[in-house]
């Protein structure tokens, strides 16, 4: 997120990755969202879109720590942004990548539909719903950074 | 004790009671679905309510969340799970899930209208 950009309000958390911490996080950022915006709901929204990159970022993280970035803008093209970012190995990296270009792809309801029937019948635990739910409930701009040891997703609210 | 016999479940944030109604049964589900595996208390209580259902021929199974104030993604696939069970039903036994939802709650009014798309006529929300 760059720095030099005029904010309206920020905070910068980090903490380490432990499951109980997601919801004092959420609720954090659905304070500081609601008392910035005045708009409950959209800060509803993005707490929920916060909690479902944290619970991925607190799973898959390789190292201990989960950085979370939020600013408001006053004015431009978008009103906020949030940036979660996790260590993660190469191999960790590769299947978001891949995760990231499935949920991108096409309409974002079909593409949650389709990925929840999906989701339905996997055995591995996993629900990969977490960033289509992203992109079809909240219409955030999402973007994915890596680098060779770093995952970071940041979604860009209008 | 319900119809079914299934037993009211109290863990962490969440709390789910299963109660009789005149034409079915209502499962209750309050408070927050935040764990990281919601699955371990979910889809055994899904199974025998769709098996209860079944062999009883109970035709409607009310999901009331409107005191539930957060579900994970997780939680959204056990939910999916269930109803995508009720299209390998037989026909002559199927019944449908009508989920209550307040539209005052964000995450329902944006998360659970997507349920009713994953099996044609087996979802309603009201």
């Amino acid at each position: 997120m760059a720095e030099t950009t005029k904010r309206d309000g920020y905070i910068k958390l980090a903490f380490g990755p432990r499951w109980k911490y997601i919801a004092v996080v959420r609720g954090f950022i659905q304070n500081f969202l609601a008392v910035s915006l005045a708009d409950n709901a959209k800060a509803d929204k993005i707490a929920m879109a916060a909690s479902e990159l944290l619970e991925n970022a607190v799973k898959y993280a390789s190292e201990e720590e989960t950085k979370v970035q939020m600013a408001l803008f006053p004015d431009g093209e978008k009103a906020m942004a949030i940036a979660v970012s996790n260590k993660a190995t190469p191999e960790s990296i590769a299947y978001v990548k891949k995760l990231f270009e499935r949920v991108m792809e096409g309409d974002p309801l079909e593409a949650y539909v389709a990925m929840m029937r999906e989701a339905a019948v996997r055995s591995d635990g996993k629900s990969q719903l977490g960033l289509v739910r992203i992109r079809y409930e909240t219409g955030c701009k999402i973007f994915l950074d890596t680098t060779s040891d770093t995952v970071t997703f940041r979604l860009e609210l209008e | 004790m319900n119809k079914l016999s299934i037993e009211p479940i109290k863990q962490g944030k969440v709390a789910i009671e299963v109660a009789d109604k005149p034409d079915g049964i209502s499962v209750i589900i309050t408070g927050e679905i935040d764990m990281q595996d919601p699955s371990v208390i979910l889809d055994p209580l899904f199974d025998k309510v769709h098996k209860g259902a079944l062999s009883s021929g109970i035709k409607v199974v009310e999901a009331d969340m409107r005191a539930l104030t957060f579900l994970n993604s997780s939680g959204i696939k056990a939910l999916a799970k269930w109803i995508m069970t009720l299209a390998s039903a037989p026909s002559d036994k199927r019944y449908t899930i009508k989920i209550l939802h307040s539209k005052e709650v964000t995450w329902q009014a944006t998360s659970l209208p997507t349920l009713t798309f994953l099996v044609p006529g087996a979802v309603s929300l009201e």
